[in-house]
């Protein structure tokens, strides 16, 4: 009997993670991953570090274990379920007996005249930032403009792709502004607070954002924005956002919404067909149904099935999410769901400084937060968000307040000065000399960390055997 | 005046004792190069245990009356030793036996203490506490350089790199002559960077300090590397001349983005990007790791990370550069060399490699077929004792697991379910005090044997002063075992000649000391192996040309994080780990007897923000509990811990009550830097 063969529809960030989960089990199926790009898979969410030169565009590459037999450049068209069968552009067909669809998301196309030319193509300045090739395309157009005024770029979208993408750009030398139709930034995960802030930070970075502002026409002035601006610029990058790739599944008859439909061991309404990523529509533990755009829960998806198709016992019940923005100058995490969780917020804002935190606390457990601005504490936030731990009651106000180390001005004389000898202030305020420290109290014989203390303590102490 | 070593950590401090009357006094030695006369004040204070009260100068024996202790003469003692193995043995095989050796022995105790196991005993149920210092290093060293040897080249290299990145050492504490040569290092304009779940005293010396959760250096590693990448700062002509498997590497950090090592270790991405910059652009780079990287269940794993660092920095084998292992006891180098060690024989040989057996026995004049196998682990073999199939009598030299085993409550119970209890120590230690024999041997000043440092510099310890009446070397303890087992090998008395034996032991293993006498150790500072024939100068730097490998070329080892063995929850929501302070030394029983450092007993440090969550004041008692154990302590409220970890210095019964017995799957490591647990005032 041959092996039963799964077959992975994308090579993206959650189909790689799901052929290496599973090539690394034990009797694994035989895996063909189908990925409709030329490249071989490669770490999408560093696209704009790529864009921003702070990744090196071969550190990309994303190793696909030598057992997956990966095919490039192999769009499937079709799912034939009866037959068990997937059929490509080139009209082959693949049979399978587990079929995963991982086809990931498109970007939306905002409904700006002038984008598509006459002959349906984008214009020439429209950019989207989806794949590799989209991210060369932009670099090339980039560097294509050098001269001696800068040129200019235009993001529309002020989400994080769209944050990401205007700060590599202006990284990179280009005047930028960001355009978002809604009445802040980021606003898919922050409040108007935050996102006002955000708009600061960047402005003082030399990005303008606009918001409450949408593009309605692309002519040769420019981008005209329904507020009756026009701005100038050379390029336009779209990164209005995305939604679930779904239209194989949907031709497929499977059960769409707004993704393709999975229960809890990640099954479509066809058991033998199964959907993790940015195309599923997963459902959470307390029974709420969401698609992702992130990593992380598509990573974890990926686990599940793998483990699950290797039969082994598991289920996704939903991800923690914890958005980063991934740009040089601007610092943001997002844990959670900060403006719609339930919860106590504790609030601190200074826009003075230009920072922004919100913790919303529930039972003692911070269930989603919002830093702006500083992210002295993320690691530590993060790490209680991740794992549920019950706070105590000052706590987070004592998280959200920044250390300020205080030292005395002077050395008590029981303060231990020398730790490897054992020795405090005021033995070495008895002596006279560097050599006599030496040689009574052993002190600066050790590491020797403690000389330049003893030499402050020496020099300041107080005069002896002179009448006063 | 006597030229010798301290008796405590693997700097083996040069010093000298001189007599003056009864007392024995510890002098500067300037001319020593590793510490330059420094010493801390456990060196300064090493005499402290002559003439103490509670050292042990006769043989005890359980009463099987009272089931007390009592003194015996050391033919009774030996006697019933000899005959209690013997009957063991007769009844359920030459394994019922297993020896316990420890890392502070010299390497002729090592050495010998070995073929009393293998020859005289004829067991496989040997190993050392060794086990649970740095055999994870040891393991990553073997698969990515084909040899292990703690520093590769001399610890004064240190002052010469531009960058020094310490992973879980606090060396300012444990070995503080060390920091010396951090501090000129960043005198020269250097930088040193600490990674440590507490800004401990050396990173507060340090130029930037990571503070990751406990269990997470492994990402750590595994996020540097990809910014490494992502910068264009691997060296590919040094990968490509002198390494193989980089592709699969890099492949593999490929996908730990900063971001993602932030949520993973709490390390944030701008001071992960810092470490980057840093090591990115110095022309020499040394990455040395310490228990706190390695005692994990991934801690093979955890140094093979930090070895690719520096291997795709090009920095091993390169002057002032490389990797190194900061290694812990006092020979915890030598001791493993040498054959305590399960799985090895002499010169670092594999016990399973048919040429290795040949050469050992031909050296011992046994027959090669007649030396056992490969026994457990330092844990597996303690966690067996008294079980069905496992060892029913235990020979202790130079280890006090009752206190620094981890789940020690449970191992302590083990110890309680043999037959045949065994202990050579100087004090009644906590181990000591639970067997049916205690013999009393030798301390450090009053013998004379050779140690292996951190940097593989074989240094001598000479003998000052007499032993007190009614002390045996432990020499002599196995002369006198193995001549009552009715085993006729040779087993030298005197520490030279044990030496000598040893050299020949060692020819032309890994660890080649054939060519080290006494005389060369006094006249050079020590020598370094490998060191093949006396002509030989030694070898204080390897790798410059290649390395141990069958193919001259170090290995990238492609690893990926997993996680500590318990991870917090409900429950028990905290991180403990564990480690040293300054004024004691591994289980106590030595320095917590010397009268001028101070014996605190344990505490717990906690961050104030945990110290309010629990109601804990600084100075008041609080309990520690784990899924094994249970520690009241008083709290040190302190801002230099992560908030969600509490610390536990394990000089004292208690700290490992606490830990976990999870194991490395390749070193067998036990999980000692970190389990789940949870406070309460």
């Amino acid at each position: 009997m041959s092996r039963e063969r799964v077959v992975v529809v994308g090579a993206g960030m959650a189909a790689v993670r799901f052929a290496q989960e599973l090539a690394d089990r034990p009797g694994a199926p035989e895996v063909v991953v189908l990925g409709d790009e030329r490249h071989a898979p490669y770490n999408r969410i560093l696209l704009s570090a790529v864009l921003e030169g702070t990744h090196d565009p071969g550190a990309l590459a994303m190793p696909v274990p030598a057992g997956v037999d990966l095919r490039l450049d192999a769009r499937v068209v079709e799912v034939h379920r009866a037959q068990r069968e997937v059929e490509l552009a080139d009209r082959s067909r693949l049979g399978y007996d587990r079929l995963v669809l991982a086809t990931g998301s498109i970007p939306t196309l905002p409904p700006i005249r002038g984008l598509v030319k006459v002959d349906g193509r984008l214009d020439d300045r429209v950019h989207a930032f989806r794949s590799l090739d989209d991210c060369r395309r932009l670099a090339a157009a980039v560097a294509a403009t050098t001269g001696p005024v800068p040129a200019s770029a235009v993001v529309v979208g002020g989400g994080l792709l769209g944050l990401q993408v205007a700060r590599a750009l202006a990284v990179r030398g280009l005047r930028t502004e960001v355009v978002e139709g809604g009445e802040h930034l980021l606003r898919s995960q922050v409040g108007p607070a935050a996102g006002a802030i955000l708009a600061r930070d960047l402005a003082r970075l030399g990005t303008t954002s606009y918001t409450g502002a949408r593009a309605v026409r692309l002519t040769d002035d420019g981008l005209r924005l329904d507020n009756g601006v026009t701005l100038e610029t050379d390029l336009v990058v779209l990164t209005a956002g995305g939604r679930p790739s779904t239209a194989l599944a949907r031709r497929a008859g499977l059960e769409v919404r707004r993704g393709v439909v999975v229960d809890h061991r990640l099954r479509t309404s066809d058991p033998l067909v199964h959907a993790i990523g940015d195309c599923a529509e997963t459902e959470d533990a307390d029974g709420r149904r969401r698609t992702t755009g992130f990593v992380p829960p598509a990573w974890e998806q990926a686990g599940v099935l793998a483990a699950l198709l290797a039969g082994e016992d598991a289920t996704y019940d939903g991800s923690r999410v914890v958005a980063r923005l991934r740009a040089t100058g601007l610092d943001v995490a997002v844990l959670g769901e900060p403006e719609r969780a339930e919860g106590e917020v504790v609030e601190v804002s200074n826009p003075v400084t230009g920072s922004h935190r919100r913790l919303v606390v529930r039972d003692g457990r911070i269930v989603a937060a919002t830093l702006v601005g500083d992210l002295a504490r993320v690691g530590l936030i993060t790490q209680h968000f991740d794992r549920g731990t019950v706070l105590g009651l000052t706590e987070p106000s004592d998280l959200l307040m920044v250390d300020r180390p205080t030292r005395p001005a002077r050395l008590p004389d029981d303060a231990e000065v020398c730790a490897c000898a054992g020795v405090s202030a005021g033995r070495v305020r008895g002596c006279s000399s560097l050599a006599e420290v030496r040689d009574t109290t052993r002190a600066t014989t050790g590491c020797g960390g403690c000389a330049e203390t003893v030499r402050t303590l020496l020099a300041t102490r107080p005069l002896q055997g002179v009448p006063s | 005046m006597t030229d010798t070593h301290c008796p405590y950590c693997s700097l083996q401090c040069g010093m000298t004792l001189q007599r003056r009357g009864p007392v024995l006094e510890v002098q500067a030695r300037p001319a020593f190069p590793v510490n330059e006369g420094a010493l801390c004040r456990k060196g300064w204070t090493a005499a402290g245990l002559r003439g103490h009260r509670e050292r042990l100068t006769t043989p005890l024996v359980r009463d099987p009356a009272t089931s007390e202790l009592r003194a015996a003469g050391w033919d009774e003692a030996l006697d019933l030793v000899a005959e209690r193995v013997r009957a063991l043995q007769d009844e359920s095989g030459a394994d019922a036996v297993a020896v316990f050796g420890g890392g502070g022995l010299t390497n002729e105790k090592a050495y010998l203490l070995g073929k009393l196991a293998r020859v005289a005993l004829g067991t496989s149920q040997v190993d050392y506490n060794g086990r649970w210092c740095m055999s994870s290093a040891a393991t990553a060293g073997n698969r990515a350089f084909g040899i292990d040897r703690g520093l590769p080249f001399p610890l004064a290299d240190v002052e010469r790199a531009d960058v020094v990145v310490l992973v879980g050492s606090n060396l300012a504490e444990t070995m503080p002559p060390a920091a010396r040569h951090l501090d000129r290092l960043r005198e020269r304009g250097g930088r040193v960077i600490v990674v440590d779940p507490r800004r401990t005293p050396t990173a507060e010396r340090a130029d930037l300090h990571l503070q990751p959760v406990p269990g997470t250096d492994l990402p750590v590693a595994l996020g540097l590397l990809h910014l490494l990448v992502a910068a264009g700062a691997v060296d590919d002509a040094y990968v490509a001349a002198r390494t193989t498997g980089w592709e699969e590497v890099r492949g593999a950090v490929i996908g730990w983005w900063p971001e993602r090592v932030e949520r993973v270790s709490g390390v944030p991405v701008a001071e992960l990007t810092e470490l980057a910059r840093l090591v990115g652009r110095a022309e020499r780079v040394m990455v040395l790791t310490a228990r706190g990287a390695e005692q994990h269940s991934q801690g093979t794993a955890t140094v093979l990370a930090w070895i690719d660092v520096a291997l795709a920095l090009g920095m091993v084998g390169k002057d002032g550069a490389g990797y190194g292992c900061l290694t812990g006891q006092g020979n915890g180098q030598g001791g493993r060399e040498h054959g305590q060690k399960a799985d090895q024989l002499p010169g670092y040989r594999m016990i399973d490699d048919p040429a290795a057996r040949a050469h050992v026995a031909d050296v011992w004049g046994v027959d090669p077929d007649s030396l056992p196998g490969a026994g457990r682990s330092a844990y597996e073999l303690l966690d067996a004792l008294g079980t069905p199939g496992g060892p029913r009598a235990l020979l202790v030299h130079g280890s006090n697991p009752a206190v620094s085993a981890p789940r020690a409550t449970h191992v302590t119970q083990r110890l309680a379910a043999l037959d045949l209890l065994v202990v050579a120590d100087i004090v009644l230690s906590e181990t000591a005090a639970l067997a049916d024999v205690v013999l009393p041997v030798t301390e450090w000043a009053e013998e004379t044997g050779t140690m292996t440092n951190l940097e593989g510099r074989v240094v001598l310890r000479e003998r000052a002063v007499a032993p007190p009446e009614g002390v045996r070397s432990d020499l002599e303890v196995y002369a006198g075992l193995a001549a009552r087992l009715g085993c006729t090998a040779a087993f030298p008395t005197d520490p030279e000649a044990a030496f000598e034996e040893l050299r020949r032991a060692s020819a032309g293993g890994r660890a080649d000391y054939a060519g080290i006498t006494y005389d060369r150790i006094r006249a050079e500072d020590g020598v370094f192996w490998p060191c093949p024939a006396e002509d030989h100068p030694g070898t204080p730097r390897l790798f410059a040309e290649s390395f141990a490998t069958a193919d001259g070329r170090a290995r990238f080892v492609a690893v990926d994080h997993v996680g500590a063995a318990e991870q917090p929850d409900d429950d028990y929501p905290l991180h403990l780990t564990t480690g040293r302070v300054l004024g004691q030394y591994q289980s106590g029983a030595q320095t917590r007897r010397v009268r001028d450092l101070p014996d605190t007993g344990p505490f717990v440090e906690l961050h104030p923000m945990l110290a309010a969550r629990v109601g804990a004041r600084d100075g008041e008692p609080v309990v520690v509990t784990t899924r094994r154990g249970e520690l009241k302590a008083p709290a040190r409220v302190v801002g230099t811990i992560r908030p969600d970890t509490v610390f536990v210095p394990f000089h004292w019964v208690g700290a490992n009550r606490l830990t976990n017995d999870a194991l490395d799957p390749s070193s067998r490591m036990p999980e000692f830097k970190v389990c789940a647990a949870q406070v309460r005032a």
